[in-house]
């Protein structure tokens, strides 16, 4: 019989109190467990949410915004000095301007943050968006008069936004861009060649009789319809995209920008490069990322994940010291046999390996019942945690996030004649930042707590962990029993 | 060969040293049957501990086959202990959780004898003392002292030693058991050619021996 079968079946030799330990210390294996669970359901919760909201910075002109009209814009030159920033892996700028359908009645639009001077801002095409005059709401898209005195011409037709972009596949990332578009017809433009061609919605395809290959007007000249696509927003059914040149070229815009969205490496750099940017531009630029909300909005997972790893170090302490204590107690009433054993021939290193079989024993035996607990509590565990610590924070989450500057809605403003002030409303309205946030805040509280491999032999590797922390004080004690102790308890 | 030479071991007491061996010299040549006897306290179980390396003497030598064993280091003397020393104790000290089987095994196992050659030494061994088959699969607690008393024996007989120490064998034993465990004994030491050295009480057992040492006060005496 070896050491270490000799250690096992020692585990056993008292039914009662063997059980009575492996209890234990299952309890206490399996709240490691539970706490360890938590802890890596909660920092994978926190991993994708910091990975969900991106690693993007918006770039706008200063004062800007979709209603101040600010006639400001960025510069290309200013966001080259941003594109060669370290960490920037890529910039989309966009230039957005107004286009009105030639014979449409003509509201008085203010400028679109742009500083077009084009006094030909007109298009053969007719807006998608259906506008009943004599009503508040409209088919396809909410309207909203406000200031109710006025009202919309009958022939009015609204504007088409024209879009201008070094970037059309990526249009999603902006704050006030099309959302996702997909082609469903032609090609994608050249986002950096001057070339009058144009990609248009679906809607706006088919209310204009467009197809790959047709041409419409604007700004006095002829664009060349290459992509019909389908935007992921109703905003976005409104739009014409150019390549960025030719916008500037056609509105006359050379070189402006009004908006910009820089790609960050690695979300880790957000912050220092959202810093680099504003130190490049100074006061010409407003740059927001959406880290500080975000930060705000996991607060509380790092909270749950704070506790939760310090009460697996709790756990972890307080089984080793069952164990330590159970092996000393067991040492302590068999030092006779230990006298025994080095007597006839046991050397110390050998009865210590023994004892610590036995605990090991002992530990894994706890461990099972430690890992069964784990696996039954480790996701309402979890789940407790995380709603209690998300429901302490909701209300001063939600206070900050409202009040933020991200929310804006809508991305379309003018003042209509006759006074009246009205606002359409995309489906979704909400802004990038505020959208984001808020459905991350919503599903903070949804941790789904896995219990694999990974975790199943870290709590074997715990319980061993436990079982020689627990041991080496035994160890110690055994090495200080002398053989002839044998003779002395006849 | 086992040789005592001027073998003293001390113990300090609070202020005052006490002389639990106290300058003792003797031999005893191989497969002789010897005994020590004394009253309680008279430094007996000193000095088996002594002759079994148990522990260090304050001072003296003791050699067993020529080998001083005295200047031992600790590892060293484990070694020693396992090779060439058997003990057999009053309360028999058999591991309670063990079959008499394997308390046999024990010291074969520590020796590094492997599976199959350890338990046939050990069958050999418990059949040789008198242990049955079936007696041989139980636990000490299934056993009456005689039989654990001949279980200890065959366990400090494992490893073939030079020397067998052997603490009040017959102590816990009545009359007639004692002298079964006895008579086992004396036929071991001649049949096997092996030391043995007897501690006891029992005078009739001492008159049988080939030697006999009595101590008193931590002296030899006769």
């Amino acid at each position: 019989m070896n050491t270490i079968t000799l250690g096992m079946r020692n585990a056993f030799r008292n039914a009662t109190r063997s059980l009575s330990i492996i209890i234990i210390l299952g309890l206490s294996i399996g709240l490691s467990l539970t706490m360890l669970i938590a802890h890596q359901a909660v920092g994978q919760k926190i991993a994708d949410a910091k990975s969900s909201i991106g690693n993007t910075i918006t770039i706008a002109p200063a004062g800007f915004s979709q209603f101040s009209q600010a006639n400001n814009s960025l510069t290309t030159d200013q966001l080259t000095k941003v594109q060669s920033l370290q960490h920037v892996t890529n910039v989309t700028e966009t230039l957005t301007d107004r286009l009105t359908t030639i014979g449409s009645a003509q509201p008085s639009f203010g400028k679109f943050g742009g500083s077009s001077t084009s006094t030909n801002n007109q298009t053969s095409l007719k807006s998608p968006v259906n506008i009943n005059t004599n009503s508040k709401s409209g088919s396809g898209m909410h309207v909203f008069i406000n200031g109710g005195s006025g009202s919309l011409p009958s022939n009015f037709s609204p504007p088409i936004s024209i879009v201008g972009t070094n970037d059309p596949q990526n249009l999603g990332n902006l704050a006030s861009g099309s959302g996702t578009i997909t082609i469903t017809s032609g090609k994608y433009i050249n986002g950096t060649s001057d070339t009058n061609d144009a990609m248009v919605s679906q809607s706006m395809a088919s209310k204009n009789n467009l197809k790959v290959g047709s041409t419409f007007t604007a700004y006095g000249k002829t664009l060349t319809v290459t992509g019909i696509y389908k935007s992921s927003t109703q905003a976005g059914a409104n739009d014409v995209i150019v390549s960025l040149p030719a916008e500037q070229r056609l509105s006359g815009q050379s070189g402006d920008v009004t908006n910009a969205v820089a790609t960050v490496d690695s979300v880790d750099n957000l912050s220092s490069v959202t810093t680099a940017i504003r130190n490049t531009l100074g006061s010409n630029a407003d740059v927001t990322n959406s880290q500080d909300a975000v930060n705000q909005t996991i607060e509380p997972l790092n909270s749950v994940k704070n506790i939760a790893f310090y009460s697996l170090i709790g756990a972890i302490i307080a089984g080793s010291v069952i164990i330590l204590l159970t092996m000393i107690m067991i040492v302590r009433e068999r030092r006779r046999e230990i006298g025994i054993l080095k007597a006839i021939g046991a050397s110390n290193t050998r009865v210590i390996f023994q004892f610590m079989s036995e605990a090991v024993t002992l530990t894994i035996a706890g461990a099972v019942i430690g890992i069964i607990i784990g696996v039954i509590g480790g996701n309402p565990v979890t789940n407790t945690l995380v709603t209690n610590a998300s429901n302490s924070a909701n209300t001063s989450t939600t206070q900050t996030m409202d009040s933020g500057n991200f929310g804006a809605r809508g991305r379309m403003g003018m003042s209509a004649n006759g006074g009246g002030n009205f606002t359409a409303r995309p489906t979704t309205g909400s802004g990038f930042f505020g959208r984001n946030t808020n459905s991350l805040r919503n599903s903070i509280s949804n941790v789904k707590a896995n219990v694999g491999w990974s975790i199943l032999a870290w709590g074997l590797g715990a319980a061993v962990l436990i079982a020689i922390v627990g041991s080496a004080f035994a160890g110690w004690l055994i090495a200080r029993v002398r053989p002839s102790e044998v003779m002395r308890a006849e | 060969m086992l040789k005592v030479k001027d073998l003293s071991r001390t113990f300090q007491s609070g202020d005052v040293k006490v002389a639990a061996v106290d300058g003792i010299s003797f031999e005893v040549p191989d497969g002789q049957f010897a005994s020590i006897i004394g009253k309680s306290g008279s430094g007996k179980t000193t000095l088996l501990s002594l002759l079994g390396t148990l522990e260090k003497p304050t001072g003296g030598h003791i050699e067993i086959d020529d080998k001083d064993v005295t200047d031992l280091s600790d590892h060293a003397l484990v070694d020693y202990r396992r090779k060439k020393i058997g003990f057999v104790f009053q309360a028999y000290n058999l591991i309670p959780n063990l079959t008499a089987l394997e308390n046999v095994m024990l010291p074969l196992s520590f020796e590094g004898v492997h599976g199959d050659d350890r338990k046939k030494r050990a069958t050999e061994l418990l059949k040789q003392v008198g242990i049955t088959a079936d007696q041989m699969d139980r636990k000490p607690g299934r056993l009456s002292g005689g039989q654990q008393q001949r279980v200890a024996i065959a366990r400090a007989l494992a490893n073939k030693p030079s020397l067998i120490l052997a603490d009040e064998p017959t102590g816990n034993l009545d009359s007639e058991t004692g002298k079964m465990i006895f008579d086992l004994l004396h036929n071991l030491a001649k049949t096997q050619n092996t030391t043995i050295i007897v501690v006891t009480h029992d005078l009739t057992i001492a008159g049988k021996t080939d030697k006999s040492f009595r101590l008193q006060d931590g002296k030899l005496v006769s």
